[in-house]
């Protein structure tokens, strides 16, 4: 039988830490969300699966807070690896000086405090006074100049667009790395075979570049699944309802003091996230096609 | 000789009791004693920093003031009330809700009912600090002075002929007129989310005139806002002074803190705001004439009663304490007219306290409006009515919906009445087992 180089109880520091810290507080986490644990009384009674009930009630708003989270989810990855393949492929192979000071440019919305591009976004997206509106109005645009926040019909597609605009450098960044790795004697052999810039994009840069894009796709689904700060700081999950998502409503929860029903929230966040996150590895271990 | 002694020793003991009495303060043989004083953040202003020492000066008890920040304030207090630490005076906010809920007078706090200055103040203010009619705290803050009314700028309505209206007809007459005229009628800042509940709560006084004792029937959970007509009415209202643009093209993203501003270029004709609203514009903008504007109480459903919220910070004496004679004695030191008088004076942020008999800052138009209500006016839902100020921010949520077309009105009275539900069997209300 092999035996490793340490003995198998060199792990039981790490493993009593990991379970202390991590599995403990999770599982004393779920079990909490099947109580009425609040703030206003010291007694926590079981009270079944009363609060997921809640939750998936139709009565009450939860399913479209769900329904919002996955439109943003969704929307901003489809957003974000579109704009950032493009323009990691420019920064590549289109742009041949300032290439640095482009990388710069692009990457710097990414090192920004969110409440601060929130708060520039509020300035820029004022539907009266706001830079953007102004702009259309004046380039006689005016049927263009919308109420970007406080619309309820667009108003998540403009939070969707700050945060694209705040997170595409990143996807960028990743993206390039992932393009400087392919070796260029595929592209040479693809042109020896008669391939247009099309064909050696979708044949050679496309599957060579998988491995990257399920990496952007996976940080993308965990960001886009767990999105608060943009939504809270642009809209504060309004005008009315329309921009709450999950975890806007796990935070009123929380400063409600429904302790309880937050940790359910949170609970079926965490298995949403779970689901999530396997497919993506299930993705992540596909062998790049060829 | 001995009883000669005694009687003198008496006749002293009397004479300084009657010397104390006559400036109001008791004796509590306190010397050197040290009270520990909790508030949450901004709710000791400069001016009783100034009256504690001054207490120190006259008793020789010193006030050991612990400001905490407000988003902690209720977590320290709570770990100090359950853990037995309790400071010898807390502050806290009176309101039928928070005092059970958030406070518990009735075991962490002492009766307060037989002070001397107990009886003299406002009785609506001392109704929100009292349990089962007994009071319990000492409101030291301006709560009756600045009720929210429509400011109103008289230069725009002299140029159209017209006047401060007492009906919703009126309000919409005018709002039609300036519309036509080209100037946005009422600037209203939704974005805030909490400006706009204004309209609705604020009416609580009209709500108890069309239907007297409906705060008390709402609080057993004998009936619901959404049963209540005159609540549809307002909110109906409400959404057709939207509707019909007297707010303005952008009140969504229209924002509070440029309402002075807006008001004071005659961008829009009427505000709702505090009634020291047009002194502070004068401070903000001092070209302004003061005298141009006015104000009239909100007429949504036609009332014509004045709101006022009588709750405010509040003084406790901890049911605990080991110096509670010192501590009713730093609230009797307060009281004293001359003491009020002082705060009141050297208090920028305050116009009045309510107690008899002291000067307020108020301005005489200001002054005679309030006066003119003095027999009509009564106490807004968000404080007569439990519940209803915890989800201040979600009816303002609802009403944003009903203003985009996602909730009608009756939507939010529903939506209210089930919070409150929520909530009350959250906190093991008896009126909802």
């Amino acid at each position: 039988m092999l035996r490793g180089p340490y003995p198998a109880y060199f792990v039981l520091p790490a493993l009593v830490l990991y379970l202390t810290f991590f599995i403990v507080p999770s599982i004393g986490g779920i079990g909490y969300s099947f109580t009425d644990w609040n703030s206003y009384s010291t007694e926590v009674n079981f009270i079944g699966l009363d609060n997921y009930a809640r939750i998936f009630s139709p009565k009450e708003r939860y399913l479209t807070y769900l329904a919002n989270t996955m439109i943003f989810a969704v929307v901003s990855i489809a957003l974000k690896t579109v704009l950032g393949l493009g323009l990691a492929v420019l920064l590549h192979e289109g742009v041949k000086r300032f290439v640095n000071l482009y990388r710069v440019l692009i990457y710097l919305p990414v090192v920004l405090p969110t409440l601060i591009v929130a708060l520039i976004f509020k300035s820029i997206l004022n539907p009266a006074t706001g830079l953007l509106n102004s702009f259309l109005r004046s380039v006689g645009l005016d049927g263009f100049a919308l109420q970007w926040l406080v619309d309820p019909r667009i108003a998540l597609f403009s939070i969707i667009g700050v945060d694209t605009w705040k997170g595409v450098g990143f996807i960028t960044v990743i993206l390039l790395a992932g393009l400087q790795t392919i070796p260029k004697e595929y592209y040479e052999a693809a042109k020896i075979d008669g391939a247009g810039a099309w064909a050696r994009f979708r044949h050679v840069t496309i599957p060579m570049l998988m491995p990257a894009i399920v990496v952007v796709t996976v940080l993308n689904v965990l960001h886009g699944l767990r999105v608060f700060d943009i939504v809270y700081a642009l809209t504060n999950g309004g005008p009315g309802y329309a921009t709450e998502v999950i975890y806007t409503e796990i935070f009123k929860a929380f400063s409600q003091g429904r302790f309880g029903l937050g940790t359910a929230i949170s609970s079926v966040l965490f298995v949403i996230l779970a689901v999530a996150g396997y497919f993506v590895i299930r993705l992540l271990e596909r062998k790049p096609t060829r | 000789m001995r009883s000669r002694i005694v009687a003198q020793a008496l006749a002293s003991a009397a004479f300084g009791a009657l010397a104390m009495a006559a400036i109001g303060i008791t004796p509590a043989n306190a010397e050197g004693t040290t009270l520990t004083y909790l508030a949450s953040q901004g709710w000791v202003a400069d001016a009783e920093l100034e009256l504690g020492k001054k207490f120190e000066e006259q008793t020789g008890i010193h006030i050991d003031y612990q400001i905490i920040p407000s988003d902690q304030y209720f977590s320290v207090l709570r770990t100090k009330l359950n853990s037995g630490e309790a400071p010898d005076i807390f502050g806290g906010q009176s309101g039928v809700t928070d005092l059970q809920l958030q406070y518990n007078v009735e075991k962490n706090a002492l009766d307060l009912s037989n002070e001397p200055w107990a009886k003299l103040e406002d009785p609506l203010v001392a109704a929100q600090a009292s349990v089962d009619g007994k009071l319990y705290g000492l409101t030291y803050w301006d709560t009756l002075g600045g009720p929210p009314v429509v400011n109103y700028n008289k230069e725009i309505f002299a140029r159209f002929n017209l006047e401060a209206p007492t009906s919703f007809e009126g309000l919409k007459t005018i709002c039609t007129t300036l519309l036509d005229n080209g100037i946005q009628p009422i600037y209203e800042p939704v974005s805030d989310g909490w400006h706009h509940v204004l309209w609705f709560f604020e009416l609580g006084p009209h709500y108890e005139k069309v239907t007297p004792g409906l705060a008390e029937a709402l609080n057993a959970n004998q009936a619901t806002f959404s049963e209540n007509e005159a609540m549809l009415t307002v909110l109906t209202q409400l959404k057709d002074l939207y509707d019909s643009g007297c707010f303005g093209t952008n009140a969504l993203s229209d924002a509070y803190s440029e309402s002075g501003k807006v008001m004071a270029e005659g961008d829009a004709a009427m505000v709702l705001a505090a009634n020291g609203f047009i002194q502070q514009m004068k401070n903000d903008f001092p070209d302004i004439d003061a005298n141009n504007y006015g104000i009239f109480l909100i007429p949504l459903g036609d009332n014509q009663q004045l709101n006022i919220n009588p709750a405010g910070p509040t003084k406790f004496v901890s049911a605990t304490s080991p110096h509670a004679d010192a501590a009713k004695q730093y609230l009797q030191f307060l009281t004293q007219p001359e003491n009020m008088q002082y705060f009141i004076d050297h208090s920028p942020q305050f116009n009045n306290l309510p107690f008899p008999g002291l000067t307020s800052k108020l301005s005489p138009e200001t002054q005679a409006f309030m006066d003119r209500y003095k027999d009509a006016r009564g106490t807004v839902y968000q404080t007569a009515v439990t519940y209803a100020n915890a989800q201040w921010m979600d009816v303002g949520k609802d009403l944003t919906a009903m203003f985009t077309g996602a909730m009608q009105p009756a939507d939010v009275l529903s939506s209210i009445d089930s919070r409150r539900t929520d909530l009350a069997r959250t906190a093991r209300d008896p009126a909802w087992q």
